[in-house]
């Protein structure tokens, strides 16, 4: 391992380097400054990853322009989180280091998808985070909801880890290799063994970006973790598995099976996530089932990969990240000792606590896909990909269900905004770190969705 | 001033006079007069752009009939440009904007007490997304526009309404936003076509407009853009929404909305529907004209069954957008200038309407049709007010609707006799719902004794105003014919 090897994997020593430390200080000496600690870490790993253009590449581990962004931009997701939980565990009586301890090493396993060369590497990495997942969704100890949705994570988990395992040994059993590069070569005459192998990758894949029908454990699990972790579990562990997608995609380019396998994802998604969020009465379900269907937009994305879906679905993956931070961040401002998770207790919010309600109503829209938010270009570059690409159809599926979606989005906003408030116990001060974590997704928000072309251009420098 | 960005300036200066909101937001008494400052500046550079449009005019131009232009690349990566353009109909058009700002800004001075500050925001915004509209000449930035608009309405209804106001508000968004996605699907699609034909990404109208499009899909193109316009028209069936919304708003909204987001609506359709597919809009002509003559025609049934004031000036106005409607259908010069004309003249009667039902709602806290009576008597100012503007509303000539049905009906009779004719009983059903209204309101017995105070001075000023421009547009509207002549001419493909 060279200097500029080191060089190149220093985001991933100092995560795992701060993880271990987190662990150990916690251990003599427990609190809330490990908070601090972790945030700082993170903001090491993230200013190295964007400003140290520096790439190398290993065995397993290729550091590019690509995974330098796409990690940093997880990196400031994992920020974001760990501003929101700083005072929310606190409020909610969730001690010690393993919170801040685990959601670094959960940023270290996103740091290694997305520089992941081979096939093994990619999986270590997915599972890191996911493993990392099973324990912070179920950290809140008392919570009858979290531990049941930490068992369902788990189960369900597991499973898929064993399916996209299994997968991976067809694969690697086809073509006697894990190179990604070496098996895109090997994909443009796959057999059947192969395909089996790609197919239960995706189908891996499809339970980690919730993607109907590998969808089932969404719901319980939104609800029942606390909301930081949700905030971080529905950004940025599904823009992680985007980019796992993203990487192994060439290896089903020359498959249409995996077209037709994407194409029904898709379909089966956008209706039946947003659909389902139409009927429920809560937040964070609500917020699930939608997560669901805005992930069939990025399945239609990719489904319309040879036109340009490849730049759509990054794009896409973004700001529903950025809204989905927003969204979940204010509602876990808004949850006090018990979680404020019924959709009648956001009544009249919007004026008793301007900020939250203000980013939770911009997260709305911006899901909705209404200008001036980043959701519209988003759903503008996804429809256009669709289109040259051929696919009417989907792209009407798409839009009918988009106007379904703008329904219960603005419900919320109406509760928030347009039904008086019932004399609920007066709104608790946001301090800074909460209104930091509410007002920079927000801002970024509205800043991509007036002038999107940096990132265009950033992603399209990075995409091969 | 020539080196001025005019029309960004238009655009988004009520959006940065927001920010001056800010110090004053918790004090209605200092922040009406800041949101109506910055109003009132709107005003005035449309009025100087009006004064000086002939100078404009003479000026070369980058395309033919508009009299400034401005040009950027905004999001290359898409192909979107952020191109505006102002010509005779735009500046009308913006004019109207910037006036009924004004109106609506003044109109509820005292009505809106409750967070001020949020809803002068929000008509500033609204403001902002309106002028958007008018002034774009590239079909993404104004779909931008065109949905942007929607949030401040949505909000005005939903917080500041009566009644069922959530779910007028709602229906009102969701009947909006499924013509849009439709239209915006459509967008990328001519988007690509000609792409594939030309090799150049773009959305900006002028470069679209060369775009050869086969029958079959130029239907479909044009079915969704119609939709669109249709719904904000409205058109017969797509109107449920209209008098709905129009009810339960607040006065200003209501305003707005009918003097204005219902001209985006005919605006769209004049600006990029039927120039952007001249084949499929010439075969869905009889559709247009049978939809605008069965919306007139009931519409004007159903108001005069109304008992609330409000819904019944909502009903009239889709029967008045129906003129447009036929005008736009016949697209020919005389016809198409009606339309444009009567589309301002909607906006100014049908505002000062609703300012006048408005104004009663304030004093009496109803709207009832049969709660009044004998107000001829009682408050005089108010009910001359009211008279003239039913009057102008039933086409009497002299006032400002006349010229602009009469042209519309002119221009349709030569090219579609059945359709004019059958537009011409639309007039009479409307002569007897306002004749039935005015009588009701105006000239019966007293039935309840409400305690109502006449004009005061703002409102008189207010009314005042109106009562002039519409007079003035009655009786000498060729300043306004002249000045949409050369773009009528040149969209309708007659010698300028």
């Amino acid at each position: 391992m060279t200097t500029l090897d080191l060089l190149a994997l220093m985001p991933l020593i100092i995560l795992t380097a701060g993880c271990v430390l987190c662990l150990l200080a916690g251990a003599v000496r427990p609190g809330f400054y490990l908070y601090w600690a972790a945030m700082a870490v993170v903001g090491v790993a993230l200013l190295w990853s964007v400003l140290v253009h520096v790439e190398a590449v290993m065995s397993g581990l290729a550091v590019t322009r690509f995974s330098r962004a796409c990690s940093g931009f997880l990196y400031a997701a994992g920020l974001v989180a760990l501003l929101l939980a700083f005072d929310y565990n606190r409020r909610r009586g969730i001690k010690g280091e393993e919170y801040p301890a685990t959601l670094l090493f959960a940023l270290v396993g996103m740091g290694a998808t997305c520089a992941a060369s081979n096939l093994l590497m990619l999986f270590l990495g997915l599972e890191a985070f996911t493993f990392a997942f099973y324990i912070m969704v179920a950290v809140e100890r008392d919570s009858g909801r979290g531990g049941e949705a930490g068992l369902k994570y788990l189960l369900n988990g597991t499973l898929s880890a064993a399916v996209m395992g299994m997968g991976m040994a067809l694969v690697y059993a086809a073509c006697g290799t894990l190179r990604l590069a070496e098996l895109a070569l090997a994909a443009t005459q796959p057999d059947l063994l192969m395909l089996a192998g790609l197919g239960l990758i995706l189908a891996g894949l499809a339970f980690k970006l919730s993607l109907v029908p590998a969808h089932l454990w969404t719901p319980d699990v939104y609800q029942g973790a606390p909301a930081p972790v949700t905030a971080l579990l529905s950004t940025a562990s599904k823009g992680a598995a985007a980019v796992a997608l993203l990487l192994i995609f060439p290896l089903l380019q020359a498959w249409r099976g995996g077209h037709d396998l994407l194409w029904a994802l898709a379909l089966f998604s956008m209706l039946s996530g947003n659909l389902a969020a139409l009927a429920q009465t809560s937040i964070k379900r609500m917020l699930a089932w939608s997560s669901i269907g805005q992930m069939g937009y990025v399945a239609l994305a990719f489904v319309a990969y040879p036109a340009g879906g490849d730049r759509a679905a990054l794009f896409y993956a973004a700001t529903y990240a950025l809204a989905g931070l927003a969204a979940f961040g204010a509602v876990a401002v808004l949850s006090d000792v018990s979680d404020r998770d019924d959709m009648d207790a956001y009544r009249g919010l919007g004026y008793r606590s301007p900020l939250a309600g203000a980013t939770l109503a911009l997260a709305m829209f911006s899901l909705a896909g209404i200008p001036p938010t980043a959701g519209f270009m988003a759903k503008f570059a996804v429809f256009s990909a669709a289109l040259r690409a051929g696919e009417v159809s989907l792209a009407l599926v798409g839009i009918a269900s988009a106007l379904v979606a703008v329904f219960f989005y603005l419900r919320v906003v109406v509760v928030l905004y347009m039904k008086a408030s019932t004399g609920q116990p007066e709104v608790r001060p946001q301090n800074i770190p909460e209104m930091l974590a509410l007002i920079v997704p927000g801002i970024a928000i509205i800043l991509l969705g007036v002038y999107p072309q940096p990132l265009l251009d950033l992603l399209k420098d990075i995409l091969p | 001033m020539s080196g001025l960005p005019i029309l960004s300036i238009l655009i988004f200066l009520p959006l940065a006079g927001c920010l001056l909101l800010l110090p004053v937001w918790g004090r209605p008494a200092l922040s009406r007069p800041v949101a109506l400052g910055i109003a009132g500046i709107e005003l005035i550079l449309t009025l100087w752009l009006y004064a000086s449009w002939q100078s404009l005019a003479a000026l070369p131009a980058r395309l033919p009939g508009f009299l400034l232009m401005e040009d950027a690349p905004w999001i290359p990566a898409f192909g979107i440009r952020y191109t505006l353009g102002l010509d005779g109909i735009s500046l009308l058009m913006v004019m109207l904007t910037a006036f009924l700002f004004c109106v609506a800004l003044v109109v509820s001075w005292n009505a809106i007490t409750d967070r001020a500050g949020l809803f002068l925001a929000l008509m500033l915004i609204m403001e902002s997304g309106i002028m958007g509209v008018f002034l774009s000449l590239d079909l993404a930035l104004f779909y931008l526009f065109w949905e942007v608009m929607l949030i401040p309405m949505f909000f005005l209804i939903g917080v500041w309404g009566h009644g069922r106001k959530i779910y007028s508000t709602i229906k009102f968004f969701l009947f909006t936003m499924f013509g849009s996605l439709l239209m915006l699907l459509a967008i990328v699609a001519l988007h690509l076509i000609h792409a594939r034909q030309s090799g150049v990404a773009t959305f900006g109208l002028n470069e679209l407009l060369g775009t050869q499009i086969a029958p079959g899909t130029q239907l479909w193109l044009f079915g969704a853009f119609l939709l669109a316009f249709a719904i904000k028209f409205p058109l017969f069936p797509l109107h449920t929404w209209l008098p709905d919304a129009h009810t339960d708003a607040p006065t200003a909204g209501s305003v707005i909305l009918a003097g204005l987001l219902l001209k985006t609506g005919s605006y769209g359709l004049i600006r990029f529907g039927y120039p952007l597919f001249p084949q499929a809009a010439q075969t869905l002509t009889p559709l247009l004209y049978s939809l605008a003559v069965i919306g007139i025609i009931y519409a004007s049934l159903v108001a005069f069954a109304q008992e609330d004031m409000k819904r019944l000036i909502a009903y009239s106005s889709i029967g008045h957008m129906g003129f447009v409607a036929i005008g736009i259908a016949a697209w020919q010069p005389v016809a198409l200038s009606g339309a444009v004309i009567q589309m301002a003249n909607h906006g100014v009667t049908t505002g000062a309407l609703f300012c006048l039902v408005g104004m009663l709602d304030e004093r009496a806290h109803t709207r009832e049709i049969r709660a009044f009576g004998g107000l001829w008597g009682k408050i005089p100012r108010y009910s001359f007010f009211f008279l003239i503007f039913s009057l102008a509303t039933l086409g009497l000539p002299g006032l400002n609707n006349f010229v602009g049905e009469f042209l519309v009906l002119a221009g349709t009779m030569r090219k579609a006799p059945l359709v004019a004719a059958l537009a011409f009983v639309g007039i009479v059903l409307t002569l007897i719902y306002t004749v039935r209204l005015v009588q009701e309101v105006l000239f019966q017995k007293e039935r309840q004794p409400l305690p109502l105070a006449d004009l005061d001075l703002r409102e008189l000023v207010l009314l005042s105003v109106l009562a002039l421009l519409a007079l003035w547009m009655g009786i000498h509207p060729a300043p306004l014919l002249e000045l949409i002549h050369l773009p009528v001419q040149l969209l309708t493909g007659g010698a300028p």
